[in-house]
């Protein structure tokens, strides 16, 4: 059988190596480790839980529901509010966050400014603070009498203190503040090094073709910062979608009190798959259920953000 | 060698009933003990084990000191995976979660029916730990309710103790408002997160979210229909101080900004902890709804040990409860002193700690008060879904409040969420 050789190219070899590599023993049995672990600590969970999410349990005792489960999802008010609340914080929390990070990072990567560095880190540094310390001292300033509202009294621009944390509308507001704060110097980082592999001379020729610094942010710093954007949107889709240290932090009494925050306004998928496991009576099926809407939705929200992005690949 | 084996028998009889006769006495093994409350439960445990191994030293008992949130986690975790490791032997569980784990996890925990004289408890109590006649657990600590309030505030606005005494909640909002003019002082601290009150005026009418079949009972409930206008007329009286968790409320009162904590008993370790108010304040029943069920006294959480039934060491644990929370009045009188933990446990109530007059209280008996007062309340089955319940009143509520949404409205969103909440 004559076998025409294929022309030796660079590809070609690759692919036999591959082949070559794909039927070494020894390859396999050192990844073999790797992959054990990886199935048994992701691949079973993963299908473990989705067969549980067909079942409904209190306890020890469960039943088969089928889709029954995801049914009861569409009629369940708490989970709709609870989905209501981490959709609110991902529109309007997120991208406020996202868009300062992106204004603080082109700011702060400007050469002009003195103490860079000192700067840099002080944004930066609510991201490595303790989530309990700041939770804390968070509810201290936003308490009714706290220093936030004695501010706003006494410079007048408020006649009567705002009711944070004990009113609905503005406990979602004080937790969005409180995100904010704390994430939007995690995201500059992100940003400023990319900044910094933007080379200077295209900013030089924008200039020279009179281009202003709006026009430089949209035209150059946008276009060629899209992949990391991209990246800090998906992972912050990922943080606000599984949203849970905050709202049970700053929600009066966390998980003891009757509901998270005034009326539930910040109940989160997160918050509420723990209290379907461990404060209500215990029906893992269901949270199972919840677990994987979250899955879905970052899968969707994901989806959508990297065909926004244009992005091939 | 036929005719011998008789005798060998009944020998071999004899010689086992001698040895665990023998063994009983010496009691040995380990025990392990889950709570939370490192100022509360931990310490009254620790005194319960000091007291115990000095008659059993070769008992060997540890305390595992958690947050409540953390307690239970573990607890549901391990008892849903069928697990027999990392159990306690014996472990606190709050009186509202009684049913719910008795029934989710069927035979998990020590039925303790012969083994306890419940007969020497709070009737409540006993109550809410027992399914199909069986009773489970020890009871522990009572959360009689009381309304504990500052004598020089109410005598600033013109009221004498007698004034306080046996009131029903529109005259409290009266007397609030009356306070609030001539003092300034706010009445009461207000958690728009918190279900206590309500779980207070429920069981005052021996009421709770669910009827005798365990189904929601919220539209047509009474007392859940006078405790929401109760709690409206509270607000717009504008006698309420506005607190969010548990530190701003304490800290309400522990600054004087209120003049009154109406709560459960177990409160007065941090009344107390104030001590420059000391001789100020004064404790009265509890106000009652306005009907006819409703009397003065309730009840706000309370917890008790349990045993698990898989325990290495049942009988050690089922021997160290009953020679403590069982029967050893003393340690009542210890731990009501230290840690001001009021024990269910009716005849330890006789003791000298009991009776003894309380200077923080300008020489008042509190402790007798309680105790009378925990005799009276209406027993209640708080059924398997407390919090669930809870969570739906609170979410509600709000809205209620602010007036977006009428009593019906509220209630019936209230049951519908309950009833969805519920499913299974």
């Amino acid at each position: 059988m004559a076998e025409k050789l294929p022309p030796l190219t660079l590809s070609s070899l690759d692919k036999k190596r591959r082949k070559v590599s794909f039927n070494n023993r020894y390859g396999w049995f050192f990844i073999s480790f790797c992959l054990i672990l990886l199935a048994l600590f992701m691949l079973y969970p993963i299908i473990s839980s989705l067969i549980m999410s067909t079942f409904s349990s209190r306890g020890m005792i469960s039943r088969y529901v089928g889709l029954g489960n995801y049914k009861r999802l569409l009629h369940d008010t708490v989970f709709l509010q609870a989905l209501k609340n981490t959709l609110l914080f991902f529109i309007i929390q997120m991208p406020i966050m996202l868009f300062l990070a992106l204004m603080i990072a082109t700011l702060l990567n400007n050469k002009a400014i003195k103490f860079r560095g000192v700067f840099r880190t002080g944004i930066f540094l609510p991201a490595v603070t303790s989530l309990v310390t700041y939770a804390t001292l968070f509810k201290m300033m936003f308490s009714l009498e706290g220093f936030v509202n004695r501010f706003l009294m006494t410079t007048h621009l408020i006649s009567d203190p705002i009711p944070w944390l004990v009113d609905p509308f503005w406990a979602r507001i004080t937790v969005m503040i409180a995100l904010t704060w704390r994430w939007t110097g995690y995201n500059m980082v992100f940003y400023l090094s990319g900044l910094q592999n933007i080379p200077d001379e295209l900013y030089e020729a924008a200039k020279i073709d009179g281009a202003n610094a709006l026009q430089q942010l949209g035209r150059i710093t946008v276009p060629l910062l899209k992949p990391i954007i991209l990246f800090t949107a998906v992972t912050s889709t990922i943080g606000t979608l599984q949203l849970f240290d905050e709202p049970t932090s700053f929600a009066s009494g966390g998980v003891t009190a009757a509901t998270i925050g005034p009326g539930n306004s910040l109940l989160t998928m997160s918050v509420y798959i723990y209290n379907l496991c461990f404060k209500y009576m215990p029906n893992f099926g269901y949270a199972a259920t919840v677990a994987y809407v979250i899955v879905i939705l970052v899968a969707i929200l994901a989806f959508v953000q990297f065909k926004l992005a244009g992005d091939r690949r | 060698m036929r005719r011998w084996l008789p005798l060998f028998l009944v020998l071999l009889l004899l010689l086992t009933i001698l040895g665990t006769t023998v063994f009983a006495a010496e009691k040995s093994g380990k025990i392990t003990i889950w709570a939370w409350d490192p100022n509360f439960n931990i310490p009254v445990m620790a005194e319960a084990k000091a007291r115990y191994q000095k008659v059993h030293p070769k008992v060997e008992i540890e305390i595992v000191d958690m947050a409540k949130a953390d307690v239970e986690q573990k607890l549901n975790t391990v008892l849903a995976s069928g697990a027999r490791e990392g159990l306690p032997d014996i472990v606190l569980i709050e009186d509202y979660n009684a049913q719910k784990y008795l029934q989710a996890y069927p035979g998990a925990f020590a039925d303790l029916t012969k083994k306890i004289n419940y007969k020497d408890f709070a009737e409540y109590k006993t109550e809410l730990m027992t399914l199909k006649r069986k009773i489970y657990g020890v009871p522990f600590d009572s959360g009689v309710s009381a309304l504990f309030y500052r004598k020089d505030i109410l005598a600033e606005a013109g009221f004498k103790p007698s004034d306080l005494n046996n009131i029903t909640w529109d005259r409290f909002i009266e007397i609030g408002k009356i306070v609030k003019e001539k003092t300034g002082v706010a009445m009461v601290g207000f958690d728009t997160a918190d279900g206590g009150t309500m779980r207070i005026m429920m069981q005052s009418a021996g009421q709770w979210y669910f009827d005798a079949k365990g189904d929601p009972h919220i539209v047509k409930n009474d007392a859940i229909r006078e405790a929401f206008l109760t709690y409206k007329k509270l607000v717009d009286s504008g006698i309420t101080k506005t607190t969010s968790g548990w530190n701003e409320w304490v800290a309400a009162f522990n600054k004087g900004e209120t003049a009154t904590v109406l709560t459960g008993c177990w409160i007065i370790g941090s009344i107390k902890a104030e001590a420059s108010q000391a001789g100020l304040w004064a404790v009265a029943p509890t106000p009652r709804l306005n009907l006819k069920t409703s009397v003065n006294y309730s009840n706000l959480g309370g917890s008790s040990w349990y045993i698990t039934a898989k325990s290495r060491n049942r009988q050690v644990a089922e021997d160290f409860l009953n020679a403590t929370f069982a029967a050893d009045r003393d340690l009542y009188q210890k731990i009501l002193v230290e840690q001001g933990a009021i024990g269910s446990y009716l005849p330890s109530q006789n003791g000298p700690a009991y009776t003894e007059a309380d200077p923080f209280f300008d020489g008042q008996k509190v402790y007798a008060d309680f105790a009378a007062w925990m005799r009276e309340i209406p027993p209640v089955n708080y059924g398997l879904f407390t919090y669930e319940a809870d969570s739906a009143m609170m979410t509600v509520m709000p809205d209620y409040l602010a007036g977006k949404i009428n009593l019906e409205t509220a209630l019936k969103r209230a049951e519908d969420q309950l009833k969805n909440q519920i499913a299974f």
